[in-house]
């Protein structure tokens, strides 16, 4: 210093300076050595687990792969501040972001029409008007570029979900984004905005996007909600006409089994039956042969036996005077125990009977006449 | 003593190497960091623009003179703009474009220092808006909304929108515009009354349709399901009629083989079973006394006196 300048000038102005340093360095000098190792090692940071970190060295970026730019969590080796500096970016930090562009304020819901330039909504394929609302969450994917050149995160993110849903509205109908279409529509929305904060390098990724609002607007809620319960009504009958087709075949075919069931039962007795009766048959058959004559007596004897038994009314006349002829002969019955008074059987028998019995209905009416009945015999 | 004196005078010297030599650095050294960009001008004359990021040099005051740019991206959103389409219909339109500075040197000339971005954006608005209307102008709107997929023409249109504006924008203000996409599309005030009105018809007519249709699958159900019924319940009179006609013809076989033996015999058991059936509580029974049983009877009494 002693040989720059004139020197007396200079050494006066600088006699403070230099007893200050001097004072300084005979009191402190270890102290100031200390401080330049410090200085000398500021530049070592500790970067935190949610957090890359990327160094500027003369305001260059370090490293020419994104690999080697980002130094993830741990210890950090940089030089001092003017040459080094330590950007720091929250990676893994999820960052949540409301978009609203598409939606219409509730005060303005009841209006006949709609101002486009104070109240949101998209158009859709088919020309109808639905409100959206959205919040959509990102992260940081590219630390560097986000942090040097990306475009601000909420302007870019705002900008870009609202024209993904915007052209994503625009291909698909109102009826199927607001009903089984949504998904369909976020996935399709989703995938355009990436490709567009992509293309915008923005450095930015967009985790999720999620649909907080999609409605026809306000004064049509009532045909829209129209619309909807004749689709669950179209879709109860359709249930309903299930469940009776689920009663009635089944119904059907229980009934039809149990007509086979019981076709076949009375099939299978009515065959028992005819086996036996033939069984009785042929036993008798049997004895029938043996002694024909007894065997037809006996069966003979036991059906006269049953039917006069079970005869209501049986009467005996005398056999006809000798020459085998009856005249003017009339029987009159008792009034009718059963049925059928109508009949009228009322009238001579005449003739060379043979038979052993003349059986009449019963259901006579009492006639008139002469009464003979020389051996009526009331059962 | 001597040596105490030599350390400082040393001591001294270095501290002043190392002032000087700060002074120096910082009238000359420029350090440009990342996303930004550096314009010199020499005595006011523009001379270089050191975009790359690192350390640069300059003269020192007066002579160079630095000026820092931002040149990250930003966006950019235009005013809503009432356009015409090609078939007549009027929309509103919102694009927005990603830009940055592209040439330092025309930015500065063209918009200026200060508050620079939001001049720039003023400057660009006008552009992107005739732009906007030029190149709507001759789409339909179903290029930009239809359900059709082959109508729509939105990524061409972007493409178009580019190209008109971003060599100007480059040329004219050192802007580079490196995405141009459509944000906004809306209808006028007084076509939304119409737009509505239309929805509502359409809302009617779905609601007819879903009812329509509901009934006419029901009824298709129910009547598939009575058809189902009635081909089961046919069938199965069919079954009991086959089982009925199998019983019947094994019965008859069954008794036919029995008859066989001999047919004067079943003819009597059947002509008494005939009687048995003839004969009932109703009936009443006509004999005569010399008939059997009742002539043995009067027989026997005949011999008793």
């Amino acid at each position: 210093m002693r040989n720059l300048g004139p020197p007396s000038e200079i050494r006066r102005l600088a006699a403070p300076l230099s007893q200050v340093v001097d004072w300084g360095w005979l009191r402190m000098h270890w102290w100031i050595g200390i401080l330049a190792a410090f200085y000398c090692v500021s530049g070592i940071t500790v970067v935190r687990p949610d957090e890359v970190a990327v160094i500027l060295r003369w305001g260059h970026l370090v490293g020419d792969t994104p690999a080697l730019q980002e130094h993830g969590s741990g210890l950090l080796f940089a030089l001092p501040k003017p040459i080094d500096q330590v950007v720091r970016v929250q990676v893994r930090h999820i960052w949540e972001v409301q978009v609203s562009t598409l939606n219409a304020s509730s005060r303005m819901l009841e209006e006949r029409s709609l101002d486009p330039l104070r109240q949101g909504y998209a158009l859709t394929g088919d020309q109808n008007i639905v409100h959206v609302e959205m919040v959509a969450r990102y992260r940081i994917r590219d630390p560097a570029e986000w942090a040097f050149y990306g475009p601000k995160s909420e302007d870019v993110l705002r900008a870009e979900v609202t024209s993904a849903m915007v052209r994503s509205l625009g291909e698909m109908g109102v009826d199927r984004v607001l009903s089984d279409g949504r998904k369909d529509l976020i996935e399709i929305a989703t995938r355009r905005a990436q490709a567009g904060l992509d293309a915008s390098r923005s450095g930015l990724e967009l985790s999720s996007l999620e649909l907080t609002r999609l409605s026809p607007p306000a004064v049509l809620a009532s045909q829209f909600d129209a619309v909807q319960s004749a689709f669950i009504g179209a879709q109860t009958q359709e249930n309903l006409a299930q469940a009776y087709a689920q009663g009635a075949v089944p119904q059907a075919q229980a009934e039809t089994d149990a007509a086979i069931q019981s076709a076949q039962g009375a099939a299978d007795s009515e065959i028992a039956t005819a086996r036996g009766e033939s069984g009785v048959f042929r036993a008798l058959h049997e004895e029938y042969r043996a002694n024909p004559a007894v065997v037809r007596e006996r069966l003979y004897r036991n059906a006269l036996d049953r039917a006069l038994g079970a005869a209501g009314d049986v009467r005996w006349v005398p056999p006809p005077p000798v020459g085998g002829r009856y005249h003017g002969f009339r029987i009159t019955l008792n009034p009718p125990r059963g049925v059928n008074p109508s009949l009228d059987v009322n009238g001579s028998v005449s003739g060379e009977t043979t038979t052993d019995s003349i059986s009449s209905s019963s259901a006579v009416r009492p006639s008139s006449g002469d009464e003979t009945s020389p051996d009526g015999n009331d059962q | 003593m001597v040596n105490t004196l030599n350390t400082q005078r040393g001591l001294r010297a270095l501290v002043g190497t190392l002032a000087l030599l700060a002074i120096l650095f910082e009238a000359t050294a420029l350090v440009v960091a990342e996303g930004h960009a550096v314009l010199i001008t020499r005595f006011g004359r523009p001379l270089r623009a050191d975009i790359e990021a690192g350390l640069h040099w300059k003269l020192p005051w007066p002579i160079d003179q630095a000026q820092v740019l931002d040149m990250r991206r930003r966006v950019y959103e235009t005013g809503q703009t009432e356009m015409l389409t090609r078939d007549k219909k009027n929309v509103i339109a919102r694009t927005f474009v990603v830009w940055s500075i592209g040439d330092p040197l025309q930015f500065t000339q063209a918009v200026g220092i200060r508050n620079a971005p939001v001049e720039a954006e003023s400057k660009l608005d006008g552009l992107l808006t005739n732009a906007a209307i030029g190149t709507l102008g001759s789409h339909d709107l179903s290029a930009l909304v239809s359900t059709k997929p082959s109508d729509l023409q939105v990524d061409q249109i972007e493409k178009e929108l580019l190209a008109a504006t971003a060599p100007m924008a480059l040329q004219s203000y050192g802007v580079k515009i490196e995405q141009i996409r459509l944000e906004r599309l809306a209808l006028p005030k007084e076509n939304v009354t119409a737009v509505f009105d239309q929805m509502r018809a359409e809302r009617r007519q779905f609601e007819a349709k879903y009812q329509a249709e509901g009934e006419q699958a029901a009824s298709k159900i129910r009547s598939e399901a009575d058809l189902e019924a009635a081909r089961i319940r046919a069938k199965g009179s069919e079954e009991v009629a086959r089982i009925r006609g199998e019983s019947a013809a094994k019965i008859a076989k069954v008794y036919a083989d029995a008859h066989r033996i001999d047919p004067e015999l079943y003819r009597f058991t059947r002509s008494l079973e005939s009687i048995d059936k003839l004969v009932t509580g109703n009936t009443s029974l006509i004999l005569r006394t010399d008939s059997e049983p009742f002539s043995l009877l009067k027989d026997q009494e005949k011999t008793q006196k």
